[in-house]
């Protein structure tokens, strides 16, 4: 595709300024000697597959585990990476990538076509594996090797987003490595021990409970490293980071709880970030309910959340108010002119009173003698439990009443997310940049996947279709603004806001991206340390 | 004092002999009888308040969060804008009666299993003290923590087990006593003119275990409360909207930074209550206990 | 006594397979899954794949058997979520809890002990009083409250002492150093836990100082300090030992609430996690673990008994 080419003299000129400003930092400002600390919340698995590798994986894996692609720092788009360039076939069923002939893995083996394809093909989309976040390659029908540097992904449905979704914790396994073994994503020697990876810095130590130590990969196709080396120190507790990173014992906290900044704020060494994610905090009305298969209900409901008070009390305003599920971090794509259900009781109560909601005992609404009440599971995790009860008093506010429980998380999980045995519930979904919501509002997703409201329309699967098949940055946008669109009037989600993912890192460190965590770690070969 | 009811009826002036010497004692507990005020107090206080203190525990106003004390809000306002005083209010009835009824869960169990071992033995006592061995060996905290997981937090189920972890501790003493006292002569005497199991056990055991049971109970009241609190705590105890002192202080511990007096406002109720309730139960036991 | 603590030892045996049992089955009743598989983002093919993988598709007897024939070879399985063997897991958190044990317990005694002899022998004064009301605070106060406030007070505004972890990240071991650390959570833990040291030391105490011999010696003239540390304190060993047993049990538990305070990851943090989690090998590993501590200090506290008091003897 080549709109991921620049111009010639262009990339030229941009390079010979990039190596100039590196030549320049590497001069007078970094410390080559310098070690920065990380901190994680639990034991890493340092496999980007293998089950159960989440939050305190992930960064680790990233600076690791190389992908096809990763994002730009500028807007997010896919640029190359351990690809140089991608192309679609006309009808999008396929896609090719040529891959850098100039990779080893930190063991000294050459990478080539073999290790994508048996990442994909013999991890991902094998499923007696069950392998973390494959369901987003659901579309990839297989990979095939065309040459030593070359892959093609044969898909079963267009799918637009897949460089995307390839720069989005998808790491490429070294087949010379993992390809006999019985189970690839449960090789303790591999996982919590040695990986061998392509990434800038390689693991040099994992002692489990207590750190993960790396240090500089001699092997590294791209620009020499300008750390010593980088340790992860495993701390369960927030507070505690917070506090060492205070005492000048880490570098970098992510992912911290804004009500934890008054701390923070008035240390002069230490910067804080805030970045934004493709994340978005609702709640589901569950359509199985009919009270709520009337489009009026839903906006009635959303009109009488004050959301702007939402953030400022449960994130000290640290976040956005969401128009849909596409936040505005994809500025291309992120439709802002769509309804915008502002606070309003009076109209909320008009609505109801349309759908046929009126006035009865105790202020709450009643329809054919029933009350309007809703029963709305909550768990005790991150913002659910104070978002929902907040909601509750705005509901109640307009004559809803929300019978609130609070559930253990995991019983929560079960409940709601799995069995949806719920009638209205807070929650998010973090997605990766691309702006295909299909897992989370199509009709094939309701009951089964993760479309938790079970919401169904056909007009809305064909957009998201479109979508999916559009190939040029007009079509997409097109398709995308349309779905925006209706997605704003028909509400299968009442958005509620984009957070902001903070993160503090001291202020000596540089070189890192700003835009968001992934990028910031998919790029750690440009970290430094200043003097 | 020590076999008030155990002996055959005594005489008048002896029994007011010894009702005098009883209050007596009691003058000389001038702790203990500010402990019974200060929980009777604290009692009328979550009982009575929050029917006169107009605002609502429950009612959020996320415009007002986080307000330091006023003459309208006697305490604040929370991270959510609740007013924090009304919330101690209605968290206090929430935490004085999870001890009060674990406490008496506890001391249920605990005395039946207690009394069935020591009264009956042979395969009944082996049976149930091994199991009071069990229990032992499984710290509580261990035990509650996984059944809470299991069977959920609601608010009977938090009582239920935080009473249930109370039992092995009042089983012994109470297990010990009726070993002892079966043992005794009168027992023997009464069951050879035909009294019955039960009639002996509570015509004359059980007022012999009942000084004993009486200061474990209160003390176990405070044990009770730390527990819920501890439970509360680490997110397992009542959860909300249902408030309770243990639930404000896991809340309030993320605004350490911003605000930590929400923090101590809790803590401080809780603690002054457990201390109510062991001043009551020491001086307790000096008045009632014979041995101490 | 060998026989006698053979026996003891199958005994403990036996109650460690009813812990077992009473944990497994509990533990299966809870609604969820392991966080690797029940989780926002794991579709429902995912977690079927996951859960055969875990053999969590069995049925639970055959789950706990299988589980049980491994745990009697030393296999305590593998930890669903992390991937790790169960017995390295235990190893490692084991050292930090045992760590901060020990700190406490230390703690404990030593205030314990000194104050509740420094009660007895001002029986009914102020001293005593003092003590008194000093030990029904540690009761009351929520040991996790005092913490927090703690926190507040040495870390946040004054900068005193470290808030939270056990050691410097990036230093190796230095005592200073984790000494530093350890002084606010082992400090609380002993505040509450000192007091049933106090009490028992006390009245240990004065239950000897009033026997014969004492009178005895002191109507031969012996000074009083002289009775005290001669006579009297070898004779109120037995009730503090047994008490120190039970401090030591609560500590080896019941520092739960302390470890996440202090950020400490100890066998209680991960016995909350775990339970969380639902890692199954995990939760019946802690718990056996927790258990089997426990056995022992009561066993090792009784032999103790018969070395500070020569009349009690095991047959």
């Amino acid at each position: 595709m080549s709109k991921h080419r620049f111009p010639r003299p262009f990339l030229t000129l941009l390079l010979a300024a990039a190596l100039a400003l590196f030549a320049a930092a590497s001069a007078q400002d970094h410390d080559p000697n310098a070690v920065i600390n990380l901190a994680t919340n639990a034991d890493p698995t340092m496999n980007p597959w293998a089950p159960g590798a989440v939050i305190e994986s992930n960064l680790i894996n990233t600076i690791l585990f190389e992908q096809l692609t990763r994002y730009s720092p500028t807007d997010l788009s896919p640029s190359p990476a351990l690809a140089e360039r991608w192309e679609a076939s006309e009808d999008a069923l396929a896609w090719t990538f040529y891959l850098r002939d100039d990779v080893l893995w930190s063991d000294g083996d050459p990478f080539d076509a073999d290790d994508v394809a048996f990442t994909f093909n013999d991890v991902v989309k094998n499923p007696e594996l069950g392998a973390q976040s494959a369901n987003q390659f659901a579309a990839v029908e297989r990979v095939e090797v065309v040459d030593q540097y070359t892959v093609r992904f044969v898909l079963n449905t267009p799918f637009s987003a897949l460089p995307y979704y390839l720069a989005s914790y998808a790491g490429i396994l070294p087949a010379h490595v993992l390809s006999d073994a019985e189970n690839p994503l449960t090789v303790a020697s591999f996982n919590k021990q040695q990986p061998v990876s392509t990434g800038p810095y390689k693991v040099a130590e994992y002692v489990s409970g207590s750190h993960v130590r790396m240090v500089p990969n001699e092997n590294y196709y791209g620009s020499a490293p300008k750390l010593a080396g980088i340790v992860f120190r495993i701390i369960p507790d927030t507070n505690t980071q917070v506090a060492q990173l205070l005492a000048g014992q880490l570098d970098l906290v992510g992912r911290l709880n804004p009500t934890a900044l008054a701390g923070v704020e008035r240390n002069p060494a230490l910067d804080v970030m805030r970045q934004s994610q493709n994340i978005f905090y609702f709640v589901a009305l569950n359509m199985d309910d009919e009270r709520f298969q009337d489009v009026r209900v839903r906006q009635a409901l959303l009109t009488a959340i004050d959301r702007q008070a939402l953030i400022d009390a449960l994130v000290q305003g640290y976040g956005q108010v969401a128009t849909g599920p596409i936040a505005p971090l994809l500025a291309a794509l992120h439709n802002p002119d769509v309804e915008q259900h502002a606070y309003d009781p009076e109209r909320a109560k008009a609505l109801l009173a349309e759908a046929g909601w009126t006035p009865g005992a105790d202020g709450v609404l009643q329809k054919d003698g029933q009350p309007f009440v809703i029963d709305m599971p909550t768990a005790s995790y991150a913002e659910l439990t104070p978002a929902s009860l907040l909601i509750q008093q705005f509901w109640a506010d307009v004559g809803v009443k929300a019978e609130l429980t609070t559930i253990e998380w995991n019983a929560y999980i079960q409940q709601v997310i799995l069995e949806r045995d719920y009638e209205a519930s807070v929650a998010w979904w973090s997605m990766p940049p691309t702006p295909d919501v299909t897992p989370y509002v199509s009709c094939s997703a309701a009951h089964t996947g993760n479309n938790i409201p079970n919401y169904c329309n056909e007009e809305l699967d064909e957009l998201l279709a479109a979508g999916r098949r559009a190939l040029t940055a007009e079509e997409q946008q097109d398709a995308y603004y349309a779905l925006q669109e209706l997605l704003a009037v028909e509400l299968p989600y009442l958005y509620l806001w984009h957070p902001d993912i903070i993160s503090v890192k001291r202020n000596t460190l540089q070189g890192m991206p700003e835009i968001n965590a992934a990028t910031a770690f998919q790029h750690s070969e440009e970290w430094y340390v200043a003097r | 004092m020590a076999d008030l009811a155990a002996t055959p009826p005594v005489t008048a002036p002896v029994a007011r002999r010894r009702r005098s010497r009883f209050w007596r004692k009691v003058r000389r507990q001038p702790l203990g009888i500010a402990a019974l005020v200060g929980i009777v107090l604290l009692a009328l206080m979550v009982t009575v308040g929050p029917e006169l203190y107009p605002h609502s525990p429950s009612r959020t106003a996320p415009l007002h969060t986080l307000k330091p004390p006023t003459t309208e809000h006697w305490l604040g306002t929370d991270e959510l804008g609740r007013d924090v005083f009304a919330r101690i209010l209605a968290g206090g009835r929430v935490s004085l009666a999870v001890g009060l009824v674990s406490m008496l869960v506890g001391l249920l169990i605990g005395s039946l299993a207690g009394a069935a071992a020591g009264y009956f033995g042979g395969l009944t006592e082996s049976v149930i003290m091994r199991l009071v061995d069990v229990f032992m060996a499984i710290p509580a905290f261990f035990l509650i923590l996984v059944i809470v997981t299991s069977f959920g937090n609601h608010p009977l189920m938090v009582i239920l087990t935080v009473g249930f972890s109370f039992w092995p501790q009042m089983a012994r003493p109470v297990y010990a006593e009726f070993k002892k006292f079966r043992q005794s002569e009168f027992v023997e005497a009464s069951q050879a003119l035909g009294g019955g199991h039960l009639r002996v056990m509570l015509k004359h055991i059980f007022p012999q275990v009942l000084p004993q049971a009486i200061v474990l109970a209160t003390l176990g009241v405070g044990w009770a409360i730390l527990s819920e609190a501890g439970l509360s705590y680490l997110g397992l105890g009542i959860q909300p909207p249902l408030a309770s002192w243990g639930n404000m202080l896991q809340n309030a511990q993320a605004y350490l930074w911003l605000n930590p007096m929400l923090a101590i406002y809790p803590g401080v109720f809780i603690a002054v209550t457990v201390l109510l309730f062991n001043l009551l139960g020491n001086s307790l036991r000096d008045v009632l206990d014979p041995r101490g | 006594m060998a026989s006698y603590t053979v026996n003891r030892l199958l005994q403990g045996v036996l109650v460690l397979f009813l812990i077992s049992l009473v944990t497994f089955f509990l533990i299966d009743l809870a609604p969820g899954g392991p966080s690797s598989l029940v989780n926002m983002e794991s579709t429902a093919a995912e977690r079927e794949a996951r859960l055969k993988q875990y053999g969590l598709d069995r049925p639970a007897p055959v789950r706990y058997v299988s589980w049980l024939l491994g745990a009697v070879r030393g296999d305590l399985g593998t930890s669903i979520n992390q991937g790790l063997p169960v017995a390295r897991l235990l190893a490692q958190r084991m050292g930090v809890t045992l760590q901060l044990a020990t700190y406490a317990l230390l703690l404990t005694t030593l205030f314990g002990v000194v104050l509740g002899v420094v009660a007895a022998m001002h029986h009914n004064r102020w001293p005593d009083h003092a003590v008194s009301i000093l030990s029904t605070i540690g009761m009351s106060v929520p040991n996790f409250w005092l913490g927090i406030v703690a926190i507040i007070l040495f870390a946040v505004t004054l900068g005193w002492l470290p808030a939270a972890g056990s050691g410097t990240v990036g230093r190796g071991f230095d005592l200073l150093d984790r000494l530093r650390h350890a002084v606010l959570p082992a400090g609380v833990l002993a505040f509450s836990l000192m007091p049933n040291v106090v009490r028992v030391t006390r009245s240990a105490l004065l239950e000897v100082l009033a026997s014969d011999f004492v009178r005895t010696a002191r109507a031969k003239g012996l000074r009083q300090r002289g009775i005290v540390w001669k006579h009297t304190f070898k004779n109120a060993l037995v009730p503090v030992i047994s008490i120190l047993g039970l401090v030591t049990t609560v500590l080896l538990s019941g520092s739960v609430v302390i470890e996440s305070v202090f950020g400490w990851a100890g066998l209680g943090r991960l016995a909350i996690d775990a339970a969380s989690g639902r890692d199954y090998p995990v939760i019946l590993g802690v718990t056996v673990l927790v258990g089997a501590l426990t056995v022992l200090v009561n066993l090792l506290v009784d032999l103790l008994y018969a070395v500070a008091d020569p009349r009690i003897r095991y047959g």
